[in-house]
């Protein structure tokens, strides 16, 4: 039974995360890119890359946010064509504490 | 084991002595001389020592160990031992890393190699967490009625004496991850006998309330206070003294030690110190007047071996004898140090002590020997150096990450938290005393925020953990943890000596009146220590960041690492860093010295200098006792300079004793200026 707890709320957590984490993804991408740039930058104290590999990571990252950012500017307009505009998500049994986990409640309210 | 027999039922448990008490200020001598006192009284004691910086041993002249041995005596039995606090956290997590492993893994998302990953990390402050632990653990091995033990200096034991309420919440944070797992088990019908983990939550609980009580019961907890008849050890004395008090443990007797004898006829240095020290003492506030007071004379020869120390316990155990203290009937005239001619250029040990190119300079030594004086000295010497020179002017701090603070004291002026600069001083100098509580509780939002982040349940993105009672968790950050004063100590260190994004360096040159040996090799290696955690934390958050943002923390976590790699590359560089080692002329002093540099070494950092601190001035008019003092200290330094001339010499530098220690910058300036090379 704790196998199954655990599992059922990890799956769907896991569920959840992927959901909140594409609609963010698409709602701020330069953050998520920011992101890519710390998680780069604490491989680089770790020992996981050299310094030569992080600075291809930065050089990659800066210039996407850079051109993020010309791409704002330049266009009032919606970017792109798909858009992911929500997620509906049930799933039977008791909630739990999970249910306020903050990515799920942002996956469902933006139905 | 048949040395191993139970205390019978009946028996009353030991009563627990502790020997607190400024560095240097014969703390091991005296414990070890009360414990062969209540040994052959016919009683079985053991007398630990529980300072990283160990000494009983020299005291007693047997090498000692984390086994109590057998001291030889003429009635009782007396074992003495010296904590290994490696060793001693070795045992206690070897027997409970199982049950540990088990909490964590139950009430936090962390998987087994995180854990176990966590549970490998050392912790800094753990002299004071296992002091305690080891000390009652060795008290139960055998049915002692006496236990003895010999504290680090003042600001340290302070920290172990407040131990058990750390534990005490130590205990309730483990119980809150664990209450999940134990819910659930109880909800899915399972077994409701407390498994190994509750038993360890609960074996906790009971030691910290058991210490808790033994503190605070003054039948079976008595701590001694020793103090010098000097203002540093008599204004530290009473700043403990206060916190004891708060703390709710009680100070049976203050001892004066090491007090001059009545002057000797006709010796005008005999005469003059005992007029100061009298003086000094009559200056005591009444956290120290309305104690029970116990004075003990100087020696002319240090007191070693055994009948040296029935003697010292002997004066020790006399009932009050604060009636010898009445003040000198004319106060003595505290000679004002000499108006040497304006010295324009820097002393010549500073060239050698500080070279150009020195940005950290550690002052380093057994408490009590004058490192707060000494670096105070070399601070202002450096300061002025500046001063006098031309283009660009960086500034000089002057930090100390003692916990208790001595500067302030030292150069007869306000200092404290925050770096300032001296009135009257040179401006280049500035003078700051580290408060690593206060330093703690200005971060502890951003670590609570941390604690959240990696363990809490609630927030918006949700933890690693499970934890139901927040609570718990903020109520451990409440009181400071062990190993406070040496990471604030090392970040302020950092702070002021490395350039940051978008500024330059605070400083140019820090001198570091570091806290006594133990505490400041604590200090050296914890840019070690710390890395190994910050790396794990950045290992953890990785691993996790689709579950936890990487936010605050992972930043804060990488700069911490870049600092910690930077200090610490600075800290072996042989250009940069450099270390003064201080030292008195006495035996005791000297075999920690050598220790100390022996530690140094192999910590790759380099020696710059060795100050003999308070030679006896050898005059013609002097007494037998001051010419016998003044021989043995010729003896210590000579065996000294045989020890710094081994692989790598090192220059000696000596300074003179003054009748009352310089305080002041005009004295410490003064002073300086008589420094001379010994034995070149």
């Amino acid at each position: 039974m704790i196998i199954l707890d655990s599992l059922l709320m990890g799956g769907l957590r896991f569920v959840l995360e992927k959901l909140a984490a594409a609609v963010e993804a698409e709602l701020d991408d330069d953050g998520v890119l920011r992101e890519e740039l710390l998680a780069a930058q604490m491989r680089l104290e770790l020992g996981e890359i050299d310094d030569t590999e992080f600075r291809r990571i930065e050089a990659d990252l800066l210039e996407r946010i850079g051109e993020i950012r010309e791409r704002r500017r330049g266009e009032e307009t919606p970017r792109g064509s798909l858009r992911v505009t929500g997620a509906e998500v049930t799933f039977e049994g008791e909630e739990s504490e999970h249910r306020d986990d903050g990515g799920k409640t942002r996956a469902r309210r933006r139905r | 084991m048949a040395e191993r027999r139970a205390r019978g039922a009946g028996a009353e448990p030991p009563i627990f002595r502790f020997f607190g008490g400024k560095g240097g200020a014969g703390k091991t001598t005296l414990a070890a001389a009360a414990a062969l006192a209540a040994a052959e009284r016919g009683r079985e004691v053991l007398v630990v020592s529980t300072d990283p910086a160990h000494s009983l041993g020299d005291a007693l002249q047997l090498r000692l160990g984390g086994h109590p041995r057998r001291v030889p005596t003429r009635r009782g039995v007396l074992r003495a031992a010296e904590v290994n606090a490696d060793l001693a956290v070795a045992r206690w997590m070897g027997a409970r890393r199982p049950a540990l492993r088990a909490i964590a893994l139950r009430g936090t998302l962390l998987d087994g190699a995180d854990v176990d990953r966590l549970l490998r990390l050392s912790l800094p402050g753990v002299d004071e967490l296992m002091g305690l632990l080891e000390v009652m653990r060795l008290a139960r091995v055998r049915p002692y009625d006496e236990v003895v033990v010999d504290t680090a200096p003042t600001g340290h034991t302070l920290r172990l004496l407040r131990m058990p309420p750390m534990l005490e919440r130590l205990a309730v944070v483990l119980d809150g991850l664990y209450a999940k797992h134990r819910f659930l088990r109880l909800q899915l019908g399972g077994d409701d006998r407390p498994d190994a983990s509750d038993a360890l939550i609960a074996a906790l609980e009971d030691e910290a309330g058991a210490l808790q009580t033994l503190l605070r019961d003054r039948a079976r907890a008595r701590l001694t206070w020793i103090t010098l008849p000097e203002m540093l050890s008599l204004r530290e004395s009473e700043d403990a003294i206060r916190a004891l008090d708060g703390l709710g443990i009680a100070v049976e007797r203050i001892v004066i030690n090491r007090l001059t004898r009545a002057a000797r006829p006709g010796c005008p240095s005999c005469a003059a110190r005992s007029g100061v020290e009298r003086g000094m003492v009559a200056t005591r506030s009444e956290a120290l007047r309305h104690r029970l007071t116990s004075v003990v004379a100087a020696r002319d020869r240090e007191p070693r071996g055994p009948g040296a120390l029935r003697a010292l316990a002997r004066e020790l155990a006399a009932g009050d004898t604060a009636a010898d203290l009445a003040p000198p009937r004319r106060a003595p005239a505290l000679r004002p140090a000499a108006p040497a001619a304006e010295a324009r250029e820097s002393p010549l040990w500073l060239g050698a002590l500080s070279p150009p190119g020195t940005r950290l300079l550690l002052v380093l030594g057994k408490g009590g020997v004058g490192k707060s004086t000494c670096a105070a000295t070399v601070a202002l010497a450096a300061a002025r150096r500046l001063a006098s020179s031309r283009g660009r002017r960086p500034d000089v701090l002057l930090l100390s990450t003692d916990p208790a603070h001595s500067l302030g004291d030292v150069l007869d002026a306000p200092v404290d938290h925050e770096a300032r600069s001296i009135r009257g001083a040179p401006r280049a100098l500035h003078v700051r005393e580290l408060d690593a509580e206060r330093a703690f509780r200005h971060e502890r939002a951003r670590y609570l925020a941390a604690a959240d982040a990696l363990l809490g349940s609630a927030g918006d993105r949700g933890g690693l953990g499970t934890v139901h009672d927040r609570a718990a968790l903020r109520s451990l950050l409440e009181l400071a943890p062990p190993g406070l004063d040496e990471l604030f100590g090392m970040l302020g260190i950092v702070d002021a000596l490395l350039a940051r994004p978008g500024r330059p360096a605070r400083y140019g040159l820090v001198v570091v009146d570091s806290a006594p040996t133990g505490h400041a090799l604590r200090l050296l290696g914890l840019p070690d220590t710390a890395l190994a955690w910050v790396r794990a934390l950045l290992a953890i958050l990785l691993r996790y960041r689709r579950v936890i943002r990487l936010g605050a923390l992972a930043r804060d976590l990488v700069a911490l690492s870049q600092d910690l790699r930077q200090f610490r590359a600075l800290l072996h560089d042989g250009t940069a860093t450099r270390a003064v080692v201080v030292t008195r002329p006495g035996r005791l002093p000297r075999l920690e010295t050598e220790r100390l540099m022996a530690s140094l070494r192999a910590r790759g950092i380099g020696i710059s200098g060795i100050i003999v601190n308070a030679m006896t001035p050898e005059t013609a008019a002097a007494c037998r006792s001051c010419r016998a003092a003044a021989r043995a200290e010729a003896g210590e330094l000579a065996a000294l300079g045989g020890h710094a001339r081994g692989r790598r010499r090192h220059a000696i530098w000596r300074t003179p004793a003054l009748t009352a220690p310089p305080r002041g910058h005009e004295a410490l300036a003064a002073w300086g200026r008589r420094w001379t090379r010994a034995l070149a």
